[in-house]
């Protein structure tokens, strides 16, 4: 019995490993190749030999100007940062309230919460900016393409997001501790300031990160709504490759190191905080 | 401080004040959200609605009101073939639907195999787990990027490895013509089969370890195991992950936007792209409108399942 249930576990061993490395071949396959490419001089992209006669590190150079990254990048920071702080910020009232009360409307606003994530984006897109280009005829201002437009359209997908996550976060706080704080004296806004706000710090931190990398990765709304000078990495990305549908000549070394630059970032973030999101859940079951 | 000098000089009004307080939601809190999201979501909405009655284009934006009524013209044309540059609404309709469908289909089975590879513990098996969502994390618009150097007419990594291995022609072109759709299933087959893999691999952790050793002391092989204890116990976040990747792939805009440009041959023209294209290249808003809100009340079937599934608001916290 013994002696078959060891047989049994070592060809399951043996499966596994195969199947890890079929996994992990074809996650990396396509990656390395990206990483080939980018590494690639000009003139060997796209002839006969895969391997470069040498290793083109200056692609990591020239990209810097070839497709504006850094003021790409460091717009793209700016707008996913605001749109992620801006969310997090307004959906903690919201995350609050709805899961420590029972109020009149309090359903309708969760089913809409829910509703408005299934909206598809590409809808929303076309009246905002129809709302925009309104707002900007009778104020005689200027809004497309500005850190702030982009910023509260944005919010038209992170925000329900981030209501949402942070409204499972919340009902993982023991309320008992908020009712002793009041019990103590403490105002609404100091239970929210002394008691709340610590516990939920993990959950704040996801949802920041969520909404962020929300941002980051937009591409439709950031196609209409930015101008040249506060385009994304990804608008700027994906302009300079359409110049290739024109007819114009694409350094495809250089544009493979710029889309790996502007994604391992996020791959890091990511790894980094899903650490950071496993540890929030356990410390959040240990203090309940 | 403050506080305790408070409870000394009037316990008993405290008290009842306190209870008034407790009871009553600080709306203040919840109204940012509530305003913006009547100004940026419904708002919106409600224009889009109106938008799409209306023959609105790029000289009629700037005075959107007087922008003529042409009642349900929108919504016919939308399903005639052959309208605009693209293909038809009606052409990416099936599209979208077809690539929805399929590319849940194909991340489904994918996405379990995987799970099972790494729920049991073993050497290195953090870093495994970290290497397969890899795919899932890069921001989709690198995905696109990546899989469009891959599928490269001529000198792309997948032209190369086909025409090696003699099964197709190195010119084979996957980025125009009827080839884009695989392409675009492809790609996002890579790309999302990691949202399963989290999901499958959730459920796994509700299912309990004695029923496995009870299955194991009865006889039973870890494949009827598999199909007796672990698929029963995950149909429910399965059926919950399904509906979502259902969703989220009929929405995907970026990785066609990306990996094919603007306008995609009509095989791989989903319907959020078309709608773009009619609305930001050919300035057909109206049209654009209409064609939105036909995929909105699409969009409604699996959204009202999916809320059902979420038994919303009979939580309590």
């Amino acid at each position: 019995m013994s002696n078959s249930l060891a047989r049994q576990r070592s060809y399951w061993n043996k499966v596994r490993f195969v199947g890890i490395v079929i996994f992990a071949i074809a996650i990396l396959l396509p990656l390395a190749y990206v990483i080939l490419v980018s590494l690639t001089p000009d003139t060997e992209v796209g002839g006969g030999a895969i391997l470069p006669t040498h290793i083109a590190w200056n692609n990591y150079v020239m990209m810097w100007s070839t497709v504006h990254l850094a003021r790409d990048i460091v717009n793209s920071v700016i707008i996913a940062g605001l749109t992620g702080v801006c969310s997090t910020i307004v959906a903690l009232g919201a995350a609050y309230v709805v899961s420590r009360f029972r109020f009149k409307g309090r359903k309708p606003f969760m089913f809409s919460l829910i509703s408005m994530q299934t909206i598809p984006q590409v809808m929303m897109l076309l009246p905002l900016f129809v709302i925009i280009v309104i707002i900007q005829n009778v104020l005689n201002v200027h809004l497309v393409g500005q850190y702030y437009t982009i910023i509260i359209t944005y919010m038209t997908f992170a925000l329900p997001f981030a209501c949402w996550l942070l409204l499972s976060y919340m009902a993982n706080i023991p309320v008992e501790l908020e009712e002793a704080a009041q019990m103590d004296g403490c105002t609404r806004a100091q239970v929210v300031y002394h008691v709340v706000l610590p516990l939920i710090l993990p959950g704040l931190v996801v949802t920041f990160v969520f909404s962020f990398l929300l941002g980051w990765s937009d591409v439709l709304f950031a196609s209409v709504l930015t101008t040249p000078s506060t385009q994304t990495v990804a608008v700027g990305l994906q302009a300079y490759m359409s110049s290739s549908d024109a007819g114009g000549a694409v350094y495809w070394g250089q544009l493979m190191a710029a889309s790996l630059t502007s994604g391992v970032p996020i791959v890091v973030i990511f790894l980094f905080f899903q650490k950071y999101i496993i540890g929030g859940l356990a410390n959040g079951a240990v203090k309940g | 401080m403050e506080n305790a000098d408070v409870t000394k000089l009037a316990p008993a009004k405290s008290r009842s004040n306190e209870r008034h307080v407790r009871n009553r939601p600080p709306y203040w809190m919840v109204i940012p959200a509530v305003v913006l999201l009547i100004l940026i979501v419904v708002a919106p909405f409600l224009v889009s609605i109106y938008t799409s009655f209306t023959k609105l284009d790029q000289y009629t934006i700037a005075n959107w009101t007087h922008a003529p009524f042409v009642g349900l013209k929108n919504y016919i044309s939308a399903f005639r073939q052959g309208n605009a540059i693209g293909a038809s609404a009606l052409q990416s309709l099936w599209v979208s639907v077809a690539f929805s469908v399929l590319t849940t289909v194909c991340i489904t089975p994918i996405g379990i195999v995987a799970a099972l590879l790494v729920n049991k513990p073993f050497r290195g098996r953090a870093l495994v787990r970290a290497l397969f969502l890899l795919p899932y994390v890069m921001p989709i618009f690198v995905n696109a990027i990546t899989w469009r150097l891959l599928f490269m007419n001529g000198w792309g990594l997948i032209d190369r490895v086909l025409s090696a291995l003699h099964l197709a022609s190195k010119n084979t072109y996957w980025l125009i013509g009827p080839h884009s759709f695989w392409a675009m299933v492809i790609a996002d087959v890579w790309s999302s089969w990691p949202f399963i893999y989290l999901m499958v691999l959730a459920g796994l952790q509700g299912i309990p370890g004695d029923l496995y050793e009870s299955a194991h002391m009865d006889g039973a092989s870890p494949t009827r195991s598999f199909f007796s204890i672990t698929l029963p116990m995950l149909r429910p976040i399965l059926g919950l992950a399904l509906l979502l990747s259902t969703l989220n792939h009929f929405n995907n805009f970026t990785l066609p936007f990306i990996m094919f440009g603007t306008p995609p041959s009509p095989q791989a023209d989903v319907l959020p792209l078309n709608v773009y294209v009619t609305s930001f290249q050919t300035f057909n808003f109206g049209l654009g409108a209409a064609m939105s809100l036909i995929t909105l009340v699409l969009m409604l079937i699996p959204a009202f399942f999916y809320i059902r599934m979420l038994r919303l608001g009979e939580d309590v916290s």
